[in-house]
């Protein structure tokens, strides 16, 4: 290095580090991966909860065969659907639907109370089932729209429309994430399709792109574009790194702009990036047990996978993480291809919850697991000789697990077929409350747009006071 | 009571008024009781008492008034507390004030002219009173003015007590006014000859050649696009790739002939309804066709046909006159005075296309569209139509000979089955694009209550809202056509002071309204109210050119000065509204792409066509139900302008989504600019982005052997100047050090030009 260069570039890392060193948060505020923007991590109320993990099950399993158990619908089994229920109600699949009254479908699946609690599941859950007493389920909750995309917008964004922020965009917005080296907000997937709807799930909305879900693989790059380019070793990405950093400090000086202070930083974050992604998918140092426990394949796209990888991210401070797990849509069908998908989901899910209990996480951390909406108690005829269920958005079941929750209870509740619940429960008021946990108040957490103030929200939402711990 | 009636019966005017005052008698009621919500400055679910004609003509459940059976009026039945309305809310009037009223609707409620004078709550708001041509003012420091925008200007700063900063040095001047005219860095030949024009108009020259290049076209086409909310694919679930490119081609085109502002408006609002519309006039209504369309199993057709409706009336708000129609959709807007009835008559407008709204039409779920087949693509079709017809007469000749069971078995009946579905596989594409096409019957339109489509209110017709200027010349129904008119209207206060905010904030950073999409009354004061006034007439003045827009804008002094932020400055105005001196812009995601493209010299620059697919990373399409193939360009697709890119909406390109490029699901007005690690690794790890380091590096190792002429050739591809000798020194100290890891010169090169399309200087215009 010449002198005079050598000068010139140490004169302008000291002015970087007085005039940003501690600025820089205030500089690039906005702009840093997942940092917050509203008030700087300042939250409304002490906070239970420090992460959440939403474990979605895309295309709505049914509540009647998992979770919320109807003696009584037994009775009414094949019988017409008396017209009081339906009376005003409107249904997907109209036209096929409900050419003649649809008949009532009683479940074929063994109930039985699970826990201290006695929490109902079925036997399709027998892990779940196993760790009853940490979970708390949710029956009777309400959702707004009967088609796959938009309920899935609504049960993230709290609006069937696409262009509004999702919770996991509104909750790093709004505290920011732990994760100096991940993205705040990180988005997994698997089962054989996408979800439906794709990037609008995760999106921010009005919000910055900054704090929009960042979708993660369980196999090859975990993000987007992370590995140097081929035959670029490590040592020379960094010695390119640094004189991209040495350079746009002479532009700083020269232009006083402080967006170039936060670019620097972030293409420091970019590299740690780098060598913290390839760490995060690597399960070498999981133990045999931990694996077993899963259910977990190195090196495979599948749901245990993503709930170990789950852990290991908010192990590392990432702010949520949200999982998606196709195909939960049985129309046609709702014997062979559920037992299926149960059986995929069963086991991690319970290894997940229990895994963050025994590494002393689960207090600072809540589990959510549930679709967009449930099935209808009438049965539902596509092919001769085979069952299933309708989309129904008056009443399903979800469950939570984690700190900012009064585990081992069931809240709410349907009438005796399942349809119409019996207490009001809906998917702002799931929102209100998640947002609580985490020291957020839900009324609170605004951002302007198109003339006016937006909440996840909207202008409802309660708080499950009977869930809150 | 029974005097009441008694006077009634007796008749005759005196007697009527002196019975049921409505000043001394009923006014008293109402306004106790009903005003505070149903007045003309807060009309509740559309009813206003105050006027006899807005009583008359009811509210968003329809009329209230009964005329022919008075009792059975809705406002006296609410009264009673008869029905599901029951008024006022949570208490009831006492008997004899229910009287009064009954008595006063059988009287045909009765109100003095005098106290029924109607009053709009914002009408006298500034953004509605009509653009006035202000003088440009005076100011001390004549030699700074370039044109009467800088008068403006310089008169607020000097009262500030602030200096303009100096003009930018050429070089930055012309790739500025590049990367902002044309969306692409000037090349070092273009650059050579604008510095070694030494002649007074030079930059002047410069900008007409940057106008009259069909790039221009290119560039200010993305930037409409964005309000367009253009996208290749219909969006929500299943979001199948849909034919819409010709529209975006349009828009490109339109630009490039500046075709007026008003009539490039009028035609994508309503081409279809000019008389006898051309096919680049019907294209043009693609813009309204661009909105997301779902079709997913099991739905209300009519919930999304509506939705794309209610998604046309906001657009026109955000895209036209700067308001937020969209907060009147399930209530009166709060803050400006647009009804919810107001909404819906501007829905009525838009309310009869011929789109499906129910299950049985699902086949035609992309109507109306247009055929634009060319000769060769009707060649190709009736080719294949004819292979189709004479496989299946094989078939069905073949079949003929076979009984139904032996069929299943038979090779030959297999075979020819196999072939024909192979065929059906490969029928040929035929050029389409999706237009409007207005229903012969138009549709009825209602008030949704609560902005809920299965709950209809009252049933509205087209009108504008009353607090704008109203319709001229049209007699009989008002159509699309007469609202699009009605936009680009002189009269209208706002259409033209919107679109030149959007065009100021794209060359300053932030518009002279800093809420380019809402002028209300919530919205932020204009900086300089009186330039942009001066804007919006000098537009509409030039005959809606944007070209001649452009020009005035990039010509003035303000838009000329350096953009290094100044300590003085940022002391009395640190945001510099005041425009002391010019911002610092992070360039558009596409033009940070073709920036990258020119410096590289792989730059396609083909103009329009069919979307293209240059590389995407690995995965990032299966991040929604149906990962679609896509096809990597080899050719020169895959160099091609950012605007070019397939844009599937569930699963958009991460190049351009992750640079802020909006997702195309509503009118974007402004593109906010981030500053993340995943930008930082899509520019250092990207294969796009290392195949363009690399040519980059071939043509710095091509202009000489060596390494200072080597690097003043990539400098001057990349960031069009000289290295200084700092740089030069750090620089070249990298090349050493790549030497000595790798022994091969191109890579030592490739990394020295990633360092410098990595620069924040690089994706920023200065």
């Amino acid at each position: 290095m010449t002198n005079p260069e050598q000068r010139l570039l140490q004169r302008t890392r000291r002015q970087l580090f007085r005039d940003c060193g501690i600025g820089i948060g205030k500089a690039g505020l906005l702009s840093l991966l997942g940092e917050s923007a509203f008030a700087a991590g300042k939250f409304h109320h002490p906070p239970k909860i420090d992460r959440v993990i939403y474990l979605f099950m895309c295309g709505a399993p049914s509540h009647l065969e998992l979770f919320d158990y109807k003696p009584e619908l037994s009775k009414w089994d094949g019988k017409p659907t008396p017209e009081s229920v339906l009376k005003g109600k409107r249904f997907a699949f109209m036209d096929t639907f409900s050419k003649e009254t649809p008949k009532l479908l009683a479940t074929r699946r063994k109930f039985q109370r699970h826990g201290q609690a006695g929490t109902w599941v079925s036997e399709l859950f027998p892990h779940i089932a196993s760790i009853a007493d940490d979970i708390t389920l949710i029956n009777g909750l309400s959702t707004e729209n009967f088609n796959h995309g938009p309920a899935k917008l609504f049960s993230n964004t709290g609006s069937v429309r696409t262009g509004r922020p999702c919770m996991g965009s509104w909750v790093t917005y709004g505290i920011g994430s732990e994760s100096k080296d991940l993205p705040g907000f990180v988005v997994l997937q698997s089962g054989p399709r996408g979800p439906r709807g794709g990037a609008a799930l995760w999106g921010s909305g009005f919000l910055p792109t900054a704090y929009q879900g960042i979708p993660f693989r369980s196999g090859g790059d975990p993000i987007l574009d992370l590995s140097s380019p081929a035959g670029v070793t490590k040592d020379e990405q960094r010695q390119t790194l640094d004189a991209i950093a040495d350079l746009n400090r002479l532009r700083l000086e020269s232009t006083a702009d402080q967006e170039i202070a936060t670019r620097i930083s972030q293409y420091e974050m970019a590299f740690r990036m780098q060598t913290s992604g390839p760490e995060l998918i690597d399960f070498g140092k999981e133990s045999k047990a931990t694996l077993e426990m899963y259910g977990a394949e190195p090196g495979k796209a599948t749901y245990a996978n993503n709930c170990l990888l789950a852990r290991r991210l908010v192990e590392r401070g990432v702010r949520f993480v949200q999982l998606y797990h196709a195909d939960w849509d049985h129309h046609q069908d709702i014997t062979k291809p559920l037992d299926e998908v149960t059986h995929e989901v069963d086991r991690p899910t319970a290894a997940l919850i229990r895994d963050l209990k025994q590494r002393g996480l689960l207090d600072r951390t809540l589990v959510i697991w549930g679709g967009e909406f449930g099935r209808t108690p009438m049965g539902e005829v596509r092919e001769k000789g085979q069952i299933g269920r309708n989309h129904h958005i008056d009443s399903y079941s979800i469950f939570m697990a984690g700190g900012g929750i009064k585990p081992g209870q069931t809240v709410g509740g349907s009438d005796e077929l399942g349809f119409t619940p019996t207490e009001h429960i809906d998917v702002h008021d799931v929102h209100a409350s998640v947002l609580h946990m985490l020291g957020i108040d839900h009324l609170k957490l605004t951002f302007r747009s198109q003339g006016r103030d937006f909440r996840l929200t909207d202008i409802k939402g309660r708080l499950i006071q009977k869930l809150l711990a | 009571m029974l005097r009441i009636l008694a006077l009634v019966v007796s008749g005759g005017c005196l007697l009527a008024q002196q019975a049921v005052d409505y000043e001394s008698k009923v006014l008293p009621i109402l306004r106790a009781n009903c005003i505070a919500c149903h007045s003309e400055k807060n009309i509740t679910s559309g009813l206003s008492l105050e006027t006899q004609e807005s009583l008359l003509r009811g509210g968003n459940r329809g009329a209230v008034v009964k005329k022919s059976d008075p009792a059975a009026s809705l406002l006296l039945q609410a009264l009673r507390h008869e029905g599901d309305v029951k008024m006022p809310p949570g208490r009831k009037l006492k008997d004899e004030q229910i009287a009064i009223l009954e008595q006063w609707v059988k009287d045909g409620v009765p109100m003095p002219a005098a106290l029924m004078k109607a009053r709009r709550k914002g009408a006298d708001h500034w953004a509605f009173q009509a653009p006035k041509r202000h003088p440009a003012p005076e100011v001390q420091n004549v030699a700074a003015v370039r044109n009467p925008i800088d008068n403006f200007v310089l008169a607020r700063l000097e009262k500030a007590g602030l200096k303009p900063s100096p003009e930018a040095d050429k070089a930055t001047l012309l790739r500025r006014v590049s990367l902002d005219l044309i969306g692409l860095p000037p090349t070092p030949k273009e650059l050579r000859e604008y510095l070694a024009d030494a002649r007074p108009d030079a930059y002047e020259r410069a900008v007409d050649r940057l106008l009259a290049s069909p790039h221009y076209g290119e560039r200010w086409a993305r930037v409409w696009l964005d309000i367009a909310r253009y996208a290749d694919t219909d969006g929500y679930t299943i979001d199948a790739p849909r034919p819409i490119w010709k529209y975006r081609d349009w828009v490109i085109e339109a630009i490039n002939k500046d075709v007026p502002f008003s009539q490039f408006v009028i035609e994508q609002y309503a081409g279809d309804l000019l008389p006898n519309p051309t096919n680049d006039q019907l294209i043009a209504t693609g813009f309204h066709r661009n909105t997301p369309s779902n079709y997913e199993g099991g739905i209300d057709f009519e919930q999304y046909r509506v939705e794309a409706v209610a998604d046309r009336v906001q657009t026109t708000g955000a895209a036209f006159l700067g308001l937020t129609l969209g907060c009147a959709r399930c209530h009166d807007h709060k803050y400006d005075p647009i009804s919810q009835r107001e909404f819906y008559q501007l829905f009525a407008f838009l309310n009869n296309v011929d789109e499906v709204d129910k299950e049985d039409d699902r086949k035609y779920f992309n109507k109306p569209f247009l055929d634009l087949a060319t000769a060769e693509e009707s060649a190709r079709s009736e080719a294949y139509q004819a292979q189709v017809d004479a496989l299946q007469a094989e078939l069905k000749a073949y079949e003929a000979k076979l009984s139904e069971e032996k069929r299943k078995t038979d090779p030959g009946w297999m075979e020819r089955r196999k072939n024909l579905a192979e065929l059906r596989k490969h029928k040929p594409e035929v050029t389409q694009t999706l237009i409007m096409r207005e229903l012969p019957t138009p549709r009825q339109s209602y008030i949704h209550l609560g902005g809920d489509f299965t709950r209809k209110g009252a049933s509205v017709d087209a009108a504008v809202p009353s607090v704008f200027p109203q319709l001229k010349g049209v007699s009989g129904r008002p159509t699309r056509l007469d609202l699009a008119r009605w936009l680009v209207d002189r009269d209208n206060p706002l259409t033209a002071r919107v679109t030149v905010n959007r065009f100021w904030q794209k060359y300053f950073g932030k518009g002279l309204v800093d809420t380019e999409n809402d002028f209300g009354t919530m919205g932020e004061k204009p900086t300089h109210p009186e330039l942009l006034d001066w804007l919006a007439v000098e537009f509409m003045d030039r005959g809606w050119s944007q070209k001649a827009l452009h020009k005035t804008i990039v010509m003035s002094g303000v838009y000329r000065q350096a953009s290094a932020a100044r300590a003085d400055a940022k002391a009395v105005d640190p945001d510099n509204r005041l425009l002391a001196y010019q911002s610092r812009i992070r360039l558009d995601a596409e033009v940070i792409r073709d920036s990258a493209l020119v410096a590289s010299g792989l730059f396609s620059g083909k103009l329009g066509g069919p979307s293209v697919y240059p590389p995407i990373p690995a995965g990032a399409n299966s991040v929604t139900q149906v990962t679609r193939e896509w096809k990597t360009a080899t050719g020169p697709d895959r160099y091609r302008r950012g605007l070019y890119t397939y844009f599937q909406r569930s699963a958009p390109h991460p190049g351009l989504v992750l640079f802020d490029a909006p997702d195309a699901t509503v009118a974007c007005t402004r593109r906010i600019q981030s500053n993340s690690p995943l930008q930082a690794l899509t520019l250092l790890n990207d294969e796009a982005y290392f195949e363009f380091a690399q040519a980059l590096a071939d043509r710095a190792m091509k202009s000489g052997a060596n390494d200072e002429t080597r690097l003043k050739e990539a400098f001057a591809h990349a960031l069009n100047r000289t290295p200084s000798e700092t740089e030069q020194g750090r620089l070249l100290r990298l090349l050493a050090a790549q030497r000595d890891s790798k022994r091969d010169d191109r890579a030592a090169w490739t990394a020295v030009s990633r360092v410098l399309l990595n620069l924040d200087e690089f994706m920023t215009r200065e």
